[in-house]
């Protein structure tokens, strides 16, 4: 028997999901309780619970507990960050106010800025100055920085953070500048943008060190604690959280570095799609994870996520496009590549006034929720759609805890859509679910065809409560061959919390022609890099034979302002080369063209560290023979895409169905978290591990 | 809302996914430019547009854009395929061209178009247009004051630059030869290049799900969706012309104000603007072709309609500008043009401020309605090599009928990012002496003007050209219903020792070590200052927005400096004390 257990927890804005894993045998069993936003530690403790008692485990069995969060992006996006001040360059203090001068949209003549991260008067300028080179013009008034830390601590602030000019070239000054703050007020926490975000460009410095600022206090009270929580019932176990770039740090790390938690929760998601892709065999995936609001989509290659180096915090967390961009606060941290649309279960259908249909972005969300639920919803929903296509079973919504009433889904595309159309209700629904899939298709073609990756070779993981149901007519609009659709779908994302590594991410801006590299130079950053963060990992618990680094720099031609990363292999003589051919592929493959003639320059160095997680196997399902029938539960009629009639169709119960079990579409498969939608002329295959291969060929 | 005469022909579905396919093409042709383009102008602050023209040259699709080159481009890009004929270019070529007086609205405007094709059906084109940082001529990035087109740079008429995917190299030779950054400008046009062939990639992939018939149907229903939309919400703007004037600095040559007059017609779905009355062409750089001046009518009515509605043809029948050739704002061959978007900004802001009547609650006062271009160049004693930078700044929005304007934006049509510090001073032998807002710039309101951006550059280095070509240093951005006057801009030599005031349009040496200071005009105010929330004056002054003074004789409003309290009798009897000396 095993002793050893590790457990997920994924708070979202609705429910709150815990995974409870043998790390013996791989398997694991959901549980899901409702969110306590007032208190997000209590339905932590509630899962935790329950989860143990599931299963009659002690506390003492918990080897750790890795959480997915969205506190960090709650307090941003709410405006609940400390209150924080800055100090920075004398005639520099003001480039929060002045952002990056432009307008998201140029046509809105209603547009206002995002609130400054610092008001103008919590911004004070010292004497200091180092050049572009690395020179110090003024030398730094310390007197000054003493004066402005005490006035800042007057004015009641929760935390000071320093970013002056050029300090990614040489922290000296800001070094030196919080150890006088630290002095002059002791106690209160300070950040520095050379060590938060060492990388040219200030704003977005700046930007990246006041959201960790402004994030402190907050998070760390709350990460401080679930620790006094998870110590009372067993002191020994491990608390770990989920990284927006997809790894996992220990809790005293996160306290420090809370920037790092803005994507926790979205990013479990892509890491869950690529453990499930990987056992199952495949290791090119696209992972597409609809839920109630939003739909989000992200590219995994050979088996690992793409990863962006920046991203906006705000109203809406947007990628890395040029669109867009000025609505919210830049974060250069890694961050999973992904997309996110406001078009998920609870989305809203409506005709413009030009007379198209339209989907979203507005959401029902839970409360009223869609007009089927009954609670006071009169706008159509995708959820409404699919309902009244007979995709969705009224008695087995949730396993059957919420009855959907028809009737009133059929009055609702009846009132705003089908009437206005004039068109039937049917068609009105179909019209809706297609237009979200184009609009789903979009994300899906971010992440792929945009970044210059053909998405016919990819497997879609589809996952979320809305995931499954769409997942194979999106896979037919891009000519994708395989959908995957993993047990338990709506808890997918809690899953990918206990499949990932420890990993902390270094970079510094080091900027040289590429042919003219200094080796040696390049050799001790990377040197620096792997002490710290060697130490660092063995104080998370990591033993030293798991510690793994990854060298990597950002490349670009000389003239260009946005890089492209390649790896760094054994530094020698043939490296300058090496790292040329490599950057030329990747310009190839990311636009389409790349010259050999123009001269190239490396801009950042990066190392990774990983401190490896042992990955449970997981154990397979029983073999079953071709046949389904045993799973079989039900006959009805549903509207299958691309057709205009209901036709009759199985349905059938996703516990009961076996490895190897096969059958084709139109063909439904119902789990308690989740519904898959099989259209007819697909195959579905049962794998070892239960997971529904879709082929949509 | 149920409308059945604005029904769709097409299956609505279908047409949606068409749509999004296009705009995503666009999309990432922008992408493409700004993630491989080599000029902090485009690869940094956007200074580009991309979009899509059918086979009719019909403009159907646009990225995100900067309104003046779409204007331009919708005009420029018919001309040049009919000029070189379209059934001349294959697949894989392109063409380049940036000339004025064919359509488009000065120089640095450099375009590239290529067909796209569906097998052997030719189904329309991509183009995209970027500002260059320089193109010859007089005066580095080219912004000089000069008498005619031929001294402001080389003058591409539309030529074959790519043959067959691959670049016509004694072309780019030649144009690369003409200018004063060629490492730079080969970047940039190989980026607008690149991005031409994957837009024609994307929308090969949508000849792929549907045949061209449909797809070529889709384009005439699209258009005609945006137009009937556009029309009907124009229609429900009240009907009308609405007049209103201002001024220009000078043409660069001579010290006359130079007059702007417009009049705005709404009539039956459509919007005009008459420019009649406006100054004559001018000897000197302010000048505007009219398709330049196209851009302050389509963003403004753009900016009054339903968001949604889209920028294509569609949207640009519902629209023109009328009025005889040759004005300021019409102006033809030999005209010098570089000063074209100054114009365009404060023609925007009069066509907004003539509704003023008409549309109470919508429309600002005046922003900062100067572009502010300004050029950098010089011998970089650390490359060894002749270096050519350029940027615009932005300034103070107008403020809105109930709320301030922003700080430290760009407006109306003009949209471009600022370059960071580290970043330019990283690449270039210049050195940032303060970068921020100017306090009291915005004018005084019941609803503030946004602050307007002091930035001082400092030449470490070497001696400097310095050119400013730019605008707004004798006539302020103007409030509305009592709101005060923005502060107007500056230009500064020496700033911090003799302070000399440079005009708006100049061109300079600089001697290493030297400081200019640009500052850049803040936004109109908005009601009447005294109706001004007490709070919000407070806030200002402890933001250090408002100065103390302001606030006392211009809003009237006394507080306590310890607690940033308002005092509230002092401040009701300052506001009466006021208002008695006001109407006396």
């Amino acid at each position: 028997m095993s002793d050893s257990y590790r457990i997920g927890i994924d708070i979202g804005g609705t429910f709150t999901d815990a995974v409870v894993m043998d790390e013996n045998t791989g398997d694991f069993r959901p549980v899901k309780v409702s969110s306590t936003p007032d208190d997000p530690s209590r339905a932590f403790m509630e899962a935790y619970t329950r989860g143990l008692d599931n299963q009659g485990l002690t506390a003492r069995q918990v080897g750790f507990v890795v959480h997915g969060t969205t506190v960090a992006t709650n307090t941003i996006i709410q405006q609940k960050g400390a209150r924080i001040g800055l100090i920075a360059s004398e005639g520099f203090s003001d480039l929060f106010e002045i952002a990056w001068q432009i307008r998201p949209n140029l046509y809105d003549l209603d547009y206002d800025k995002p609130p400054p991260l610092v008001p103008r008067h919590l911004c004070i300028g010292v004497p200091e100055r180092i050049d572009a080179h690395g020179e110090v013009l003024v030398p730094l008034d310390e007197a000054a920085v003493y004066r402005a830390a005490r006035k800042l601590a007057e004015d009641g602030v929760e935390a000071i953070l320093v970013c002056f000019l050029h300090a990614y070239r040489d922290p000296a000054h800001e070094r030196r500048a919080a150890g006088i703050i630290r002095e002059a007020c002791p106690g209160l926490p300070v950040c520095v943008s050379s060590d938060v975000c060492p990388e040219y460009r200030e704003y977005t410095r700046a930007s990246t060190t006041a959201v960790n600022a402004a994030l402190l206090p907050a998070v760390g009270a709350y990460v401080e604690r679930l620790e006094d929580r998870l110590g009372a019932v067993n002191p020994g176990s491990g608390l770990f959280l989920m990284t927006s770039g997809g790894g996992i740090i220990a809790s005293g790390t996160a306290r420090q570095q809370p920037v790092q938690l803005i994507e926790s929760g979205p990013a479990a998601g892509v890491i869950a799609a690529s453990y499930v892709g990987r056992l199952a065999g495949y290791e090119n995936l696209i992972a597409l994870d609809i839920g109630g609001t939003t739909a989000k989509a992200a590219l995994i290659e050979n088996g690992r996520p793409r990863l962006a180096a920046e991203f906006e915090v705000g109203d809406a967390a947007v990628a890395t496009t040029t669109r867009d961009k000025g609505q919210g606060y830049p974060v250069k941290t890694p961050v999973i590549d992904l997309v996110e649309i406001g078009s998920g279960g609870g989305s809203i259908g409506h005709v413009d006034p030009g007379g198209a249909l339209a989907v979203g972005p507005q959401s029902a969300g839970a409360a009223p929720g869609p007009a089927c639920y009954g609670k006071g919803g009169s706008e159509p929903t995708l959820t409404d759609a699919n309902l009244v296509l007979d995709r969705l079973d009224p008695g087995y919504f949730l396993g059957g805890e919420l009855r959907l009433d028809r009737s009133l889904a059929e009055l609702a595309i009846d009132r705003r859509i089908a009437g206005p159309l004039n068109m039937a209700v049917e068609e009105a629904a179909a019209g809706l679910i297609e237009i979200a899939n184009a609009n789903m298709t979009g994300i899906l073609q971010l992440v792929s065809v945009q970044k210059g990756v053909d998405p016919r070779a990819f497997v879609l993981v589809a996952f979320g409560g809305a995931g499954p149901l769409h997942a194979a007519a999106l896979a037919k609009a891009l000519h994708i061959r395989t959908v995957l659709v993993p047990p338990s779908p709506g808890v997918t994302t809690a899953l990918g919390l206990l499949v990932t590594d420890l990993r902390h991410d270094y970079v510094r801006t080091y900027i040289s022609k590429t042919d003219d590299l200094d080796l040696p130079a390049l050799t001790a950053i990377y040197r620096e890099f792997e002490d710290h963060a060697t130490g660092l990992l063995l104080s998370e618990g990591v033993s030293r034979d798991n510690v793994r680094f990854v060298r990597e720099a950002d490349m670009r031609y000389l003239g260009q302002s946005y890089e492209l990363r390649v790896p760094v292999a054994r530094l020698s003589e043939s490296l300058p080369g090496k790292m040329n051919d490599a950057f030329f592929a990747a310009h190839r493959r990311q636009y389409g063209f790349a010259t050999r003639d123009e001269p190239t320059e490396i801009v950042n160095a990066r190392l990774s560290a990983v401190g490896a997680v042992p990955r449970p196997s997981r154990r397979q399902v029983p073999k079953g023979g071709p046949s389904s029938r045993t799973a079989l539960k039900a006959k009805r009629d549903v509207r299958m895409p691309g057709s205009t009639e209901p036709a009759p169709t199985s349905i059938y119960d996703r516990y009961r169905l076996q490895a190897n079990n096969r059958f084709t579409g139109p063909a439904i498969v119902e789990e308690i978290d989740s519904t898959t939608l099989v259209p007819p002329d697909c195959t579905v295959t049962v794998d070892d591990y239960g997971n529904l291969l879709i082929d949509v060929d | 809302m149920s409308d059945r005469s604005s029904q769709l022909t097409m299956d609505p579905i279908t047409f949606e996914v068409m749509k999004n396919a296009l705009l995503n093409a666009t999309e990432e042709m922008a992408y493409t430019i700004r993630r491989t383009a080599y000029s902090t102008n485009i690869k940094t602050r956007a200074d580009f547009s991309c979009a899509f023209f059918d086979a009719s040259f019909r403009v159907v699709a646009q990225s995100f854009s900067q309104p003046p080159h779409l204007s331009s481009m919708k005009t420029a890009i018919p001309n040049a395929l009919r000029e070189y004929g379209a059934e001349n270019l294959d697949p894989g070529d392109g063409l380049v061209l940036n000339d004025p007086h064919r359509g488009s609205s000065h120089l640095n405007d450099i375009a590239l178009i290529a067909p796209v094709f569906a097998g052997k059906t030719r189904i329309g084109y991509l183009a995209n247009m970027a500002h260059h940082v320089d193109v010859g001529g007089s005066t580095p990035s080219s912004l000089g004051v000069n008498r005619e087109i031929y001294q402001e740079g080389i003058i591409i008429p539309p030529t074959k630059i790519m043959r067959r995917g691959e670049i016509d190299n004694d072309v780019l030779g030649l144009i690369l030869e003409n200018v004063r950054a060629p490492h730079e400008t080969g970047g940039d046009l190989r980026a607008q290049m690149g991005a031409n062939l994957v837009g024609a990639i994307r929308i090969a992939e949508l000849m792929d799900r549907y045949d061209v018939g449909q797809v070529e149907a889709f384009f005439d229903e699209l258009l005609d969706y945006t137009e009937r939309w556009a029309r009907r919400e124009i229609a429900a703007l009240p009907a009308g012309v609405y007049k209103a004037e201002g001024y220009r600095d000078n043409n660069g040559f001579d010290d006359e104000p130079v007059k702007i007059a417009v009049a705005v017609q709404l009539r039956d779905g459509s919007a005009r603007l008459d420019v009649t009355g406006s100054a004559p062409q001018q000897t000197g750089p302010l000048n505007a072709t009219r398709s330049n001046t196209l851009a302050a009518i389509a963003v403004v009515i753009k900016s009054l309609i339903d968001p949604r509605i889209l920028v294509n043809d569609g949207l640009y029948r519902c629209m023109d500008v009328i009025g005889p050739d040759n004005t300021v704002l019409t102006a033809t061959w030999p005209a010098a043009v570089v000063g074209a978007w100054e114009l365009a900004q404060l023609t925007a802001e009069l066509t907004l401020t003539s509704l003023r009547d008409a549309l109470p609650d919508r429309i600002p006062a005046c922003g900062k309605a100067i572009i502010c271009n300004l050029g950098f160049a010089g011998n970089d004693p650390r490359k060894e090599a002749y270096y050519c930078y350029m940027e615009t700044v932005g300034g103070g929005n107008g403020a809105r009928p109930a709320k301030d304007g922003p700080d430290a934006i760009q407006t109306t049509i003009h949209n471009t990012e600022n370059a960071p510090v580290e970043e330019v001073e990283i690449n270039y032998p210049i050195r940032f002496a303060r970068y921020g807002l100017i306090p009291d710039s915005g004018g005084a309101g019941r609803f503030r003007g946004g602050l307007g951006i002091r930035r001082d550059f400092e030449f470490p280095d070497c001696d400097t050209i310095f050119t400013v070509l730019s605008d707004g240093t004798r006539f302020p951005p103007w409030g509305l219903r009592g709101g005060g006057d923005g502060r107007t801009a500056r230009f500064i030599l020496d700033p911090d020792g003799n302070a000399e005031r440079l005009p708006s349009k100049v061109s300079i040496t600089v001697p290493k070590g030297g400081r200019v200071s640009v500052q850049t005009p803040g936004g109109g105010g908005f009601g009447h200052p005294l109706e001004r929330e007490p709070d919000a004056v407070v806030r200002d002054v402890r933001d250090g927005k408002v100065s103390h003074r302001t606030a006392s004789e211009t809003y009237g409003v006394i507080y306590d400096a310890a607690t940033w309290s308002v005092a509230h009798e002092a401040t009701l009897a300052q506001r009466e004390r006021l208002e008695r000396s006001s109407t006396r």
